[in-house]
C-alpha cells in the first residue's frame, strides 16, 4: 500500500512545491520509491524544482487519454527513486476540473504502484485543491510565520473539515443538516460550523454522530512550518499543533520547522533539489527530521547515511 | 460538541493533577500567549465570542486552581466523578501556594517581584493614597493615578499578580462590560491592592460601587 500526502497551504508561496521536492528526495535516497504529482494544474512548477526544464509526458496525457493509465505518465527524475508526473503541460481550462475527472484522478493515484505518494497542490481552498487534500486520510500543510499565513492556514484547516464531514455524511445528509441548523439559529447570517453539524447529528442521531466523529479523528493533518526565521516564537508550531487538537476531532501533527534559508531560492534555478545540492546546512537536517517523524526510522542507519558518500 | 468544553480544569491548562501552583502559573502564561487578545493564533482560529468564552473558561480554572480551598473543593468532586485517583486529594495538601513575594521561585520571578515590591515600599505616595482611600467609591482611574505615582507599569502588574492585561485595562479604564465576572474581578482587585501596598478591603468595596448595578447585576 502506497501512503499518500496531499500538500496543501492556504496562501501561495509557502514551500509546497520546495516541500514535496525535497522531502521526495530524501526518502527516495532511503531506497523508497517516490512519486511526486503536480496537482496545481495552471500553476505547475514542480518539475523546475526537479532541475527539469520540460517533462515530455505528464497529466495531460492522461486527461486527454493519449495514456489509459496515469502510471505510463511518470517520468524519472535525476535522482533514482524519484518519479514525477508533471502537469506542464495541462491547458489552463483544466484548472477547473469537473467532479468525475477530480474522481478519475484521484482514483488513478490510489493504484499508483510507489511507496510514497506526494501531490503538490494549488495555493488556497478552492475546490479542486480540497477535494485533491481528501484523497488521502492524509495530508501535509505548509505554513509560514506570517500572521497571514497563520490565518489562512486556519481557514484551510477549517475548509478541509467542513468538506471531510459533508465527505463522511453525503450531500443530501448534510445539507438537510444545516438546513436544520440554520432554521433553529437566532441570528441568520452567522456561519454554520462543523461544531454545530456535529453536535446536531449527534442529538437527532447518536449513531451516526459517532460514525462521524470516529471518520474525523481517522483523518490526520501534518503541519509544516516552513521559511522559520530566529526572531519568531519557537513554539509557534507547537501551540498550533495543540489548538487544533483541541478544537477539532481529527489528529494534528506538528513534524517541524524548516528554517529559511537563501540558498533554497538558488536550488530552484539551478538542476539540483536542495537537499542534494546542500546536504549538511540547518534547512536541510530541518527536513530530514520531518521526515525520519513522517516515514519513522526503521530503516537501517547505512541506508539514511549513503547520501553523504555520494 | 466542542473538544475544548469537555475538558476539565487540570486539562484546560494542560497540567496534571499533582502539578505545583508554580506549575499552574507557568500554564496559565503559557496558554495566554496561545488564546490572549493579541496572538495571531486565537485571532486566526476563532471569532471574538469564541476567544471570549475560551479565556473565560482559561481564567476560571487558573483562580480555581490558585485557591487551595476551591482546588481541593474541586479534586473532591473529580474523584467522586472517578476521573481522579483519591490519592491526590492526600498529595496536594503539602504543597501549599505559594504567596506573591516569596522565595523558591525561579530566579528572574523573584527578581522582578523584589524589584516592585522595593519600588513600592520606597516611593512615598500617602497623599495621595490617603485622598484615594478616602473616597467613598474608587474609580479605575484612581487606580491607575495610584498605580503610575508609584512607578509600576500595567506590564509589571501583569508578570507578577497574573492579571490579564486586557483586564487590567478594563478595571483602570472603568470599561465596565469588559469587566470579568465579579467573583474573578474582586480577586483581581485584591491582588492588585495588595501590589500597591494599600488597603485591600478599601480599594475592592470601593471599586465595586463604582460599576454601575445594572453591570454588577449582570454578572
Ligand atoms: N525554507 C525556505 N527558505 C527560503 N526560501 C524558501 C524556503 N521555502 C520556500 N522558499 C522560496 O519561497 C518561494 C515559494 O516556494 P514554493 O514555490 O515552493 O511555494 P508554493 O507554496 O509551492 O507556491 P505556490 O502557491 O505558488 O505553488 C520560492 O521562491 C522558494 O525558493
Ligand atoms: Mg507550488
Amino acid at each position: 500500500m502506497s501512503r499518500i500526502y496531499p500538500i496543501g497551504g492556504g496562501k501561495g508561496g509557502t514551500g509546497k512545491t520546495v516541500i514535496a521536492a525535497n522531502l521526495g528526495a530524501l526518502i527516495a535516497k532511503q531506497g523508497k520509491s517516490v512519486v511526486l504529482v503536480d496537482l496545481d494544474l495552471g500553476g505547475s512548477n514542480l518539475h523546475t524544482c526537479l532541475g527539469m526544464r520540460n517533462p515530455r509526458i505528464g497529466l495531460n496525457e492522461f486527461l486527454n487519454k493519449t495514456c489509459k493509465k496515469l502510471d505510463q505518465t511518470v517520468v524519472s527524475t535525476a535522482i533514482s527513486n524519484l518519479f514525477l508526473v508533471s502537469s506542464v503541460n495541462c491547458s489552463l481550462e483544466v484548472a477547473n476540473l469537473f467532479f468525475a475527472q477530480k474522481q478519475k484522478i484521484i482514483r488513478a493515484i490510489q493504484r499508483l504502484p510507489y511507496d510514497y505518494i506526494f501531490l503538490d497542490l494549488a495555493a488556497g481552498t478552492n475546490f479542486n485543491t480540497i477535494d485533491f487534500f481528501l484523497a488521502s486520510n492524509e495530508g501535509l500543510f505548509v505554513f509560514t510565520p506570517e500572521p497571514t499565513s497563520i490565518e489562512n492556514a486556519a481557514r484551510f484547516i477549517r475548509t478541509v473539515y467542513l468538506r471531510k464531514v459533508k465527505q463522511v455524511l453525503k450531500q443530501r445528509a448534510f445539507l438537510e443538516i444545516v438546513r436544520e441548523i440554520i432554521a433553529n439559529m437566532k441570528d441568520r447570517n452567522a456561519n454554520v460550523k462543523s461544531s454545530d453539524i456535529i453536535e446536531a447529528l449527534t442529538e437527532k442521531d447518536p449513531a451516526k454522530g459517532k460514525l462521524l466523529l470516529e471518520r474525523l479523528s481517522a483523518f490526520r493533518f501534518k503541519l509544516i512550518l516552513n521559511q522559520f526565521e530566529k526572531k519568531i516564537d519557537e513554539n509557534l508550531g507547537e501551540k498550533i499543533e495543540k489548538v487544533c487538537n483541541r478544537h477539532f476531532h481529527s489528529d494534528f501533527q506538528f513534524l517541524g520547522k524548516v528554517s529559511y534559508d537563501e540558498k533554497v531560492h538558488d536550488s530552484v534555478l539551478s538542476s539540483r533539489t536542495y537537499v542534494t545540492k546542500y546536504p549538511y546546512t540547518v534547512t536541510a537536517l530541518n527536513l530530514q527530521n520531518i521526515v525520519d517523524k513522517l516515514i519513522g526510522k526503521d530503516q537501517p542507519v547505512s541506508d539514511r547515511y549513503q547520501r553523504y558518500h555520494e | 460538541m466542542n473538544k475544548f468544553e469537555e475538558l476539565n480544569l487540570y486539562e484546560i491548562l494542560g497540567i496534571p493533577l499533582n502539578a505545583s501552583y508554580f506549575e499552574i502559573r507557568q500554564a496559565y502564561k503559557e496558554e495566554l500567549s496561545i488564546y490572549d487578545e493579541d496572538s495571531v493564533i486565537s485571532y486566526s482560529f476563532f471569532s471574538d465570542d469564541e476567544r471570549a468564552e475560551i479565556l473565560k473558561k482559561i481564567e476560571e480554572a487558573f483562580l480555581t486552581l490558585m485557591d487551595e480551598i476551591k482546588r481541593g473543593e474541586y479534586d473532591r468532586a473529580l474523584v467522586d466523578a472517578g476521573i481522579a485517583d483519591v490519592s491526590i486529594l492526600s498529595k496536594k495538601g503539602q504543597k501549599k501556594p505559594i504567596p506573591l513575594f516569596q522565595m523558591g521561585r525561579p530566579a528572574e520571578y523573584n527578581a522582578l517581584v523584589k524589584r516592585v515590591k522595593k519600588r513600592v515600599e520606597e516611593k512615598d505616595v500617602t497623599a495621595i493614597s490617603t485622598e484615594i482611600l478616602s473616597k467613598e467609591v474608587i474609580s479605575g482611574n484612581d487606580l491607575k493615578r495610584l498605580r503610575e505615582s508609584i512607578g509600576i507599569t500595567l506590564e509589571e502588574v501583569f508578570e507578577v499578580a497574573r492579571i490579564r492585561k486586557s483586564f487590567l485595562k478594563a478595571i483602570e479604564e472603568d470599561q465596565f462590560e469588559e469587566l470579568p465576572p465579579m467573583v474573578y474581578l474582586k480577586s483581581f482587585l485584591k491582588s492588585y491592592a495588595e501590589l500597591l501596598q494599600v488597603d485591600v478591603q478599601k480599594i475592592v468595596e470601593g471599586y465595586i460601587k463604582n460599576v454601575p448595578i445594572d453591570q454588577e447585576f449582570g454578572r
